[in-house]
């Protein structure tokens, strides 16, 4: 029944959509990612490079002079804050104190507006040649509860004690085992062993996050990060163990917690989907493979299930005619590779086969269900320049950049100040041993801090990036008719 | 890639002219491990075009076995013989001069050396215009390997081709100055040919439809009234020959007279292969306004029939001499370029 609501909500959305958009043509660009993937980044190098006229070659309705203007429209709905592009601009642009934006902790939405050359001749007659591009910036956190929609209390709370009972999760879950196993499902409920529950539950969620663990499969989001939601009872749950259990009877403390499950998809997880992501245009799926290379191969497979999750809770399929009266739908996905600049440009191609590999079955469904698809090594902002460095009679292919404080290689540590080059370790040609793990140690990843921000030719001030134009080229290149 | 595992390293850069000299707090204690200082050589991709290596490019089988046969056996024997029997000739003539009186020996010994010096300008010429025909081709090879495999080394020789055909030329040097910005970005392979196209060749592609149609309203002009249907024949020949090194020159591939013949010969081997398709999308519409045009003047309908010829052999002369193949632009569709033909009127006499 449910389900059924659902589709016709959608329908309606997107009813409305279809007759707004013919006199304002509108582009819903969900940028997905998991938490620290590079979506602000990505957000704000793109406006920054559509407000002022980047270095984007292959973007073509940019680098054929289309494009007259874009500007950034008064935030458009009242309820949400505008996403606060002055600010991260500011950050990355601070001289000696520039650092990337702080990582996001609510939700913000932004419209930019484009203005270009119309080459229809509908185009010409209707609209004019302006084209609204909208954009929502989320904690990446968030983004893991898509998938509990469809998920019971049960089955969760079964899914999650699986996972946390498997290396390497098991040692950091300790703690919270400890106390799990002292809980009676069956008991009365108590606010006070729910609330502690929760507690251990969110601080084992934060560990297996950290950068040693660096796992990506962590719902509920908002534990991590519960933006105004804090302290409140909808994040006072946690799993049980109910293995062999009926569903508990009224006050018992199973109850407790599948009732606040239930509130918290559906007054938290559910607007969150409807609103941001279930009309959406155009879909880019930042990961950030990289760090998960650090960390091994617990947390390559994390990464790849969790996004495949994600990725299943979208409407992905080709545009027809029919698509708008029916709900509209992704047809058009880039895979990216974030912050392939810790890479040299030689070893992107093998990045990118990684990916590949990594996103395989999520991009076979969403092929097959008639989306364009792309895979792409990209850096929305490069903190990086490329040299080789000769070395015993072998050459390095290296980067440089300034590295960010306490950072470290081996017995060195950055102190955030001074530039060095980085030989990063060879990515191996064929995928396959890097999800196995068998690079361990082979490969090592350091963060950069922003670049300095140089003016560019003309005296025009942008972001040097890696291939945003070409994946800007495919989201909406084809949107500037 | 080296079966030995390359393990992460890390080498201290000293503050770079680039960049304004951080405040260092501490003295750089730390020193590099390594014995020897490393060799560093920043990134710079015009650099790395230079050093290319020299690498044979793939390209497809040659379509027909070379014929190194006794046909060839004859032509040469029958070149060497003749050319001894002008060299006696001419000896035993410039000989004769000399017994005769002194002057008129040296002005023959003059006369012909000058005709020597002129004939090997001839072929030198000649086998330049081919050598140029030929990278054009070289280049249409490359780049659809590039495009179709990313391969990266492909992509620099025709990055490195085009700039050496398109360099000192007027009507190039802003679009490929703006080619060059993006040189050392980083681009994959097949996005470099993308831009290419659309920075360099895009802006030839129209002067290049523009002399289709001009030689192909031209052709449908004067068939229509000429009084002599040899004189056709002739007339029509000459204007395609002219087309065909127009395009040729146009994309940088000047042709010769052999040139010119080479590259119609490929025309017709083009039009051959590609035609059957190219004829069934426009074919009907073409015949159709043939009948019509027919029905109004039979030397008006067999005008339009040449025009529309000469426009096909001037598409397949494109794509023949095009350094870059059709993929990011859509090639001119016959039926653009017959509307061009068709403006009769005007467009002829602002053209002439």
């Amino acid at each position: 029944m449910t389900g059924l609501i659902d589709e016709t909500r959608m329908a309606l959305g997107s009813l409305g959509d279809a007759a707004s958009g013919l006199v304002h043509p509108t582009i819903r660009l969900g940028v997905t990612g998991l938490s620290r993937a590079g979506k602000t980044v990505f957000i704000t190098a793109l406006v920054h490079n559509l407000l002022h006229g980047g270095r984007l070659p292959l973007f073509s309705p940019m680098a054929t002079g289309r494009i007259a203007r874009a500007y950034l429209e008064p935030q458009p709905d009242d309820r949400l804050p505008r996403f606060p592009y002055e600010e991260h601009l500011a950050a990355l642009t601070a001289g000696d104190d520039r650092h990337w934006p702080e990582s996001t902790r609510r939700l913000s939405q932004l419209r930019l507006t484009v203005e270009y050359e119309p080459s229809g001749f509908f185009a010409r007659r209707t609209h004019g040649g302006r084209l609204h591009i909208d954009i929502v910036d989320y904690p990446g956190e968030w983004l893991l509860d898509l998938p509990l929609m469809s998920l019971t209390y049960e089955a969760w709370s079964a899914a999650t004690l699986v996972a946390s009972r498997a290396a390497p999760r098991d040692r950091l879950a300790g703690s919270w085992h400890a106390h799990l196993k002292s809980l009676d499902p069956a008991a009365p409920a108590e606010e006070a062993s729910a609330a502690e529950a929760a507690r251990l539950f969110t601080a084992y969620l934060a560990s297996c996050r950290s950068d040693d663990a660096a796992l990506s499969s962590l719902p509920p989001g908002r534990f991590l990060m519960p933006g105004d939601l804090e302290d409140s009872p909808l994040l006072t749950f946690a799993p049980l163990d109910l293995e062999g259990r009926t569903p508990g009877r009224r006050g018992s403390l199973q109850a407790l917690m599948r009732r606040r499950y239930d509130a918290y998809v559906t007054h938290v997880v559910r607007p969150f989907f409807f609103d941001h992501f279930s009309r959406l245009d155009r879909q880019i799926v930042l990961v950030d493979v990289l760090t998960a290379l650090n960390a091994g191969p617990a947390a390559l497979t994390d990464l790849s299930a969790a996004i495949y999750g994600v990725l299943d809770c979208f409407r992905v399929g080709a545009k027809s005619w029919a698509s708008h009266l029916f709900g509209r739908r992704i047809d058009a996905i880039v895979f990216a590779a974030s912050k392939a600049d810790l890479l040299h440009h030689a070893s992107h191609d093998r990045l990118e086969a990684i990916l590949e590999a990594l996103l395989s079955s999520a991009a076979e469904r969403a092929e097959f269900s008639g989306a364009r698809i792309d895979a792409v090594a990209m850096a929305a902002i490069r903190a990086t320049r490329e040299a080789i460095i000769t070395e015993g009679g072998e050459d390095l292919a290296c980067i440089a950049g300034v590295p960010e404080k306490g950072e470290k290689i081996g017995k060195e540590i950055f102190d955030g100040n001074s530039e060095a080059a980085i030989f990063p370790g060879d990515l191996p040609a064929d995928p396959a041993p890097a999800l196995a793990g068998e690079l361990e140690g082979d490969l090592k990843f350091v963060r950069f801090r922003p670049p300095p921000f140089a003016p560019g030719p003309w005296g025009a001030r942008v972001f040097p990036h890696i291939r945003l134009d070409r994946a800007l080229e495919f989201l909406i290149g084809d949107a500037f008719r | 890639m080296s079966t030995r595992t390359r393990h992460p390293q890390v080498f201290r850069l000293d503050t770079e002219g680039d960049k304004p000299a951080p405040p260092r707090e501490k003295p750089k204690s730390r020193k590099l491990r390594r014995v020897s200082a490393p060799k560093i050589e920043w990134h710079d991709e015009t650099a790395e075009a230079e050093n290319l290596p020299a690498r044979v490019p793939v390209r497809p089988a040659p379509l027909t076995r070379s014929r190194r046969h006794w046909g060839t056996v004859l032509i040469a024997a029958m070149a060497g013989f003749l050319s001894l029997a002008f060299g006696q000739w001419a000896y035993g003539l410039v000989e004769s001069f000399f017994a005769r009186s002194a002057w008129l020996g040296w002005t023959a010994t003059g006369l012909l050396a000058a005709a020597g010096i002129a004939a090997l300008a001839i072929v030198l010429r000649e086998m330049l215009a081919l050598a140029r025909l030929r990278t054009l081709e070289r280049l249409q090879a490359d780049a659809t390997h590039a495009t179709a495999t990313d391969d990266a080394d492909a992509a620099a020789r025709v990055m490195a081709g085009l700039k050496s055909l398109y360099a000192g030329r007027a009507d190039t040097a802003w679009d490929l100055s703006r080619l060059v910005e993006h040189e050392a970005d980083i681009i994959d392979p097949a996005g470099r040919i993308r831009l290419a196209e659309r920075d360099l060749v895009a802006p030839l592609d129209e002067e290049g439809q523009r002399i289709i149609a001009r030689t192909a309203r031209r052709v449908t002009l004067l068939t229509a009234v000429s009084p002599n249907a040899a004189l056709d024949v002739v007339f029509v020949a000459m204007q395609n020959l002219k087309m065909l090194r127009q395009l040729a020159a146009l994309y940088g591939g000047r042709p010769g007279t052999i040139g010119t013949v080479r590259l119609a010969r490929m025309v017709i081997a083009h039009l051959a292969v590609a035609g059957g398709l190219a004829l069934s999308d426009t074919v009907v519409q073409h015949l159709i306004g043939k009948g019509l045009a027919g029905r109004l003047s039979a030397r008006f309908g067999e005008g339009t029939v040449n025009g529309i010829l000469t426009a096909r052999i001037g598409r397949a002369a494109l794509d023949l001499t095009r350094p870059l193949p059709f993929a990011s632009t859509s090639p001119p569709a016959l039926t653009d370029l017959m509307r061009e033909v068709m403006r009769l009127g005007g467009g002829e006499a602002q053209a002439e």
